[in-house]
């Protein structure tokens, strides 16, 4: 499928193509170029590639080019195709892949995701549809992939767009050292986190923070601070309509809690990002911490961290009237195959090898790769327990309840961003919570209509 | 004043401007829990960083990639910019108006450019390669230099000029012969201040060059800004191996830039 | 040889040629190479991004359908953008004038100093040699508020923490000052090559005349160097308005939007919200300002030029 310059039927588009025609001889070219389409033929779900020899271009989210190596390895030796793996950092991930096709460079055959963007990535053309190769392929096991993302990760309209590949979520990482010394207990509800927060930070007088807000004004960092709190208190992004809830008072709640803990926080929130966040969790400088479960390999090793065997782990919190706990789909990753592909069937058979029960365990296994678990089997099988150690409880409790999606619709970007701009001007003292998620609340659904 | 004082004067100058790069000097010599020790220097020296770098990435390749790139562009630039500079200095309103226009391209951010040039490099098959990087980033430093040199051809006594004339040269002639030699060491100061930015230019290099073996040395480092667990020891590690050549060479031209700048300076 | 606007017609008179040599001679041609570079590189993406400005357009679906003056209203409606407006001029004049007086101080000092920059003029131009990510990531390690080396250093000699990255005001001033310590070396090379193509024929004329270093300085040198000076104010003028990696790295536009300047603010709506029909919007707004600006700057530093003739 091509990408037209106009989407068919629109009115104006020959006033536009005049407006813009007239004097634009240099354009000319390019952009009818950009609409010529040189797209892979389309997906035969039931072929069997020769996939020997074949190497696939992967464009990688760079914190799992690590996991792809791996993969690489095993593919091959499975196969005889090789990897060609492109990272990219995980901010540039979505527009890299929507540049590539729309561009029509079409330099990659697999896309890794974030799926937020997803709508983006399937209402935009940039992958092809999976849902007629996943019914061809029963050995997927589709009833193995965990339903708590495998819908959020890869069903847009009714439609597959890929295969789960690295079900992230946050836990929250305390130091028992400090707790111990402040006689605390692992925080079970917000209310104990920010309680010890405050005890931490006070009676430490600066030599030690109690938590760290995470409060950057970028998605990935404050989004999940604040996805964090408003699944522990109950909330949620959207209803199972797909309608905005976000004025709710468990959102404000959520909000003002997150606030609470900011003046006992590693100074400030909103300059705080991975960057500070993690060397100060690390050298014993700060007491919680909220990251995704790879952080613990990190942690247990002497050669960067001085709080081996001083951390744990609990599930996220709960809080305010909500008693039961449940984790947030914070980041998270799916493969797909790009349209662009000239070889669309190894490529998805790549997507599919990626996404086996038999990988995923693989991933697991290897402390270094910092994937998580995609599949219901994985969750028991040993080699879980044993990587993920004292995390695993958690994690295995978090992904087989019922996390919070974030949003994932074409115009989910955009409401990231509406998002973290007003939580920021909360942070800032300008505004107060309830006010804040109105307004969030009145734009998202401005976007949605 | 006395070369004393004024070397007194200058000297702790100098060292305020240092404190950053001694920095990065220090952060390549920490492990990661030591990043944020409150010092200027690391508690414990970790050299382990160095080869860790060269095994996590392929620092020569990034390397050669930003000089070919870097260089390339250059040539390209300076092969636009000078003639444009003769003509902005010499040919009165005419010259004056392109000056202008050429300013104003400067003015707008590239950032949505990048799609359109996408298009275009996609269009002439030079997207991914080395080529390509080398014609965007030598079109987009062309203000700069167009912009610096012409004030180097206004330095030039127009009498000089009206001589070649006279001895039959026609204008490109006088480029060549009598211009050029005598704007010399401009040339080189504005090649060189281009050397520096498109050795650094980051937006077009991670628009337009998606494979790895073609990735300049700011991809490289902007990577590592993109992991969720920075590696600043073998970021800052990157940094000194890609810097030091290029100071080298600012200081290898630095001589013949000064030396034949009075000759010539910027106006 | 190709020639321009002004040949010489053959038959001329020696005296109406030497007249007529004081006419600029330069050939049309020589315009050509810039002129395709400015059709190519500006010419067209500035039609796209009209065209872009003018529908709705996401990152994956451009031009789609015509919206009119849908994306500048969308533009001109978002506080952040136009607070933005503000930001980036004011950023840039602090930064580009700060980045002047600093620079053409050191290049003064330095060329009074020896006629060479020396190891220590070397050591100044590291800076301007150094990726710019690294230079905001070692900026923001140096000033992180815990575990940074200047409260680390301030705390040794028992002063109070300090963390400007945490307030907007300090946050905006940080990055004005990092710009400058990024840059002014840039100043210093091209005001030290100027003042070494000072005559010495002025300088020793102004000695005549019992001029001191001061007013020799101020009578003198500065006016010589006004229009390289006014040259070098406006390329990092400019520079300035266009400023992104190190707000990207230093504080991702924050706290708030306190340093979200107009180029950080376009990347944002167009490479992480894909809005590109509002960023195309926003960057022909911001183009227009950034052009009214350095207008200015180039008629004042057109008018010091004639002046000089």
């Amino acid at each position: 499928m091509s990408q037209p310059l106009f989407r068919p039927g629109t009115s104006r588009r020959t006033v536009l193509r005049g407006a813009l025609g007239l004097g634009a001889l240099a354009a000319a070219g390019p952009l009818l170029a950009a609409c010529g389409g040189e797209a892979g033929e389309a997906l035969d779900p039931t072929g069997r590639p020769d996939l020997d020899g074949v190497t696939l271009k992967v464009l990688v989210n760079q914190p799992n080019a690590g996991a792809f190596e791996i993969l690489r390895k095993s593919f091959k030796a499975e196969t005889g195709a090789d990897l060609q793996i492109t990272p990219v950092a995980y901010d540039k991930l979505l527009a890299k892949s929507v540049l590539d096709v729309q561009s029509g460079a079409g330099q990659f055959d697999v896309i890794m995701y974030w799926y937020v963007g997803l709508g983006t990535l399937a209402a935009g053309g940039v992958l092809e549809d999976l849902t007629a190769y996943i019914k061809a392929n029963p050995d997927i096991d589709t009833g193995d992939l965990l339903p708590s993302i495998y819908d959020p990760y890869t069903l847009y309209e009714g439609k597959r767009w890929g295969l789960p590949f690295d079900g992230d979520t946050h836990i929250l990482y305390y130091n028992t050292e400090l707790f111990e010394r402040y006689t605390l207990e692992a925080p079970r509800t917000w209310e104990d986190s920010n309680a010890a927060a405050e005890k931490i930070t006070k009676d430490s007088r600066g030599e030690h923070y109690g938590v760290i807000i995470e409060g950057q004004q970028v998605p990935i960092i404050l989004g999940c601070t604040f996805a964090n709190r408003l699944v522990g208190f109950g909330g949620r992004f959207l209803d199972e309509a797909g309608k905005p809830v976000l004025a709710s008072d468990e959102a404000v709640a959520a909000l003002q809690s997150v606030l609470d803990a900011a003046p006992h926080a590693l100074p400030t929130p909103l300059q705080t990002g991975f960057d500070q966040a993690l060397p100060a969790f690390l050298s014993g400088k700060a007491a919680q911490l909220e990251f995704w479960t790879d952080h613990s390999v990190k942690a247990q090793d002497p050669e960067h961290s001085q709080v081996v065997d001083k951390w744990d782990v609990v599930t996220l919190p709960v809080g305010g009237s909500n008693t039961k706990p449940a984790t947030s789909l914070d980041a998270g990753f799916a493969l797909g195959v790009s349209t662009l592909s000239k070889r669309k069937e190894a490529a998805a058979a790549f997507v599919k090898f990626a996404a086996s029960k038999k990988q995923n365990e693989a991933q697991i296994a290897d402390p270094t790769s910092g994937s998580d678990p995609i599949r219901t089997s994985t969750l028991s099988a040993p080699v879980f327990k044993k990587s993920f150690g004292r995390a695993a409880d958690v994690v295995a409790e978090g992904l087989s309840g019922s996390p919070l999606v974030w949003p994932n619709g074409p115009k989910a970007p955009e409401l990231l961003q509406v998002l973290v701009d007003e939580l920021a001007l909360a942070f800032q003292g300008k505004q107060q919570a309830r006010q804040t998620l109105e307004k969030v609340h009145s734009a998202w659904e401005k976007e949605l209509g | 004043m006395s070369r004393r004082l004024l070397t007194a004067l200058l000297a702790p100058v100098a060292v305020l401007m240092a404190v950053p790069l001694v920095y990065i000097v220090s952060l390549s010599l920490r492990s990661r829990d030591d990043v944020l020790n409150g010092g200027l220097l690391p508690s414990e020296v970790f050299w382990r960083n160095w080869p860790d770098t060269f095994g996590a990435i392929d620092l020569p390749r990034h390397l050669a990639n930003s000089w070919v790139v870097a260089a390339g562009a250059v040539a390209l630039t300076l092969a636009i910019a000078v003639p444009a500079a003769h003509y902005t200095a010499r040919a009165r309103r005419s010259g004056e108006r392109l000056l202008s226009l050429v300013l104003a391209s400067y003015c707008a951010p590239p950032v949505v450019a990048v799609l359109p040039l996408f298009y275009l490099l996609r269009t002439t098959g030079l997207n991914n390669t080395l080529a390509g990087l080398v014609l965007v980033t030598g079109l987009a430093n062309v203000p700069v230099a167009v912009w610096l040199l012409d004030g180097f051809v206004r330095r030039v006594p127009q009498e000089i000029e009206e001589a070649a004339w006279l001895d039959g040269l026609g204008g490109w002639g006088v480029l060549r012969h009598v211009i050029a030699p005598l704007i010399a060491p401009g040339i080189v100061a504005s090649g060189l201040i281009c050397f520096f930015l498109g050795y650094n230019e980051l937006l077009f290099a991670l628009s337009f060059a998606q494979e790895t073996s073609v990735q300049t040395l700011p991809v490289a480092l902007s990577l590592f800004q993109g992991d969720r667990n920075i590696q600043f020891g073998r970021q800052a590690v990157a940094s000194i191996v890609g810097v030091a050549p290029v100071y080298v060479l600012a200081l290898l031209a630095q001589r013949r830039l000064v030396a034949g700048l009075s000759a010539g300076a910027v106006k | 040889m190709a020639e321009g606007a002004i040949t010489r017609p053959a038959g001329l008179t020696r005296r109406r040629a030497v007249r007529r040599a004081r006419l600029p001679r330069v050939s049309r041609w020589q315009a050509a190479p810039v002129t395709a570079a400015l059709l190519v590189f500006s010419g067209y993406p500035l039609v796209y991004l009209v065209g872009l400005a003018l529908t709705e357009s996401t990152l994956a679906r451009p031009l789609q359908s015509w919206v009119g003056s849908d994306n500048f209203r969308n533009a001109l409606d978002n506080e952040i953008f136009t607070g933005s407006l503000w930001r980036s001029t004011l950023f840039a004049v602090l930064a580009a004038a700060g980045q002047l007086v600093i620079g053409t101080g050191l290049a003064l000092a330095l060329a009074a100093r020896a006629r060479r920059l020396g190891l220590l003029g070397g050591l100044l131009l590291l800076p301007l040699v150094t990726p710019p990510v690294m230079v905001g990531v070692a900026w923001k390690l140096l000033l992180a508020p815990v575990g940074g080396a200047v409260n680390g250093t301030l705390a040794l000699v028992g002063l109070p923490a300090v963390n400007p990255l945490g307030d907007e005001r300090g946050a905006f001033w940080t990055l004005v000052v990092i710009d400058t310590w990024q840059w002014t070396p840039f100043v210093v090379l091209l005001v030290y090559a100027a003042l070494l193509g000072v005559p010495e024929e002025l300088r020793e004329a102004a000695v005549l005349d019992g001029a001191g270093h001061w007013r020799l300085l101020v009578s003198v040198v500065l006016p010589y160097l006004r229009p390289a000076l006014l040259a070098v104010f406006l390329l990092r003028l400019v520079g300035g308005f266009k400023v992104f990696d190190i707000v990207y790295v230093v504080t991702a536009g924050g706290p708030g939007a306190a340093t979200n300047t107009s180029t950080y603010e376009i990347q944002r709506t167009a490479l992480e919200s894909f809005q590109v029909g509002t960023a195309a919007a926003e960057t022909l707004v911001f183009s227009v300002m950034v052009g009214a600006v350095a207008t200015i700057v180039a008629l004042v530093r057109r008018r010091a030029v004639r002046a000089e003739r």
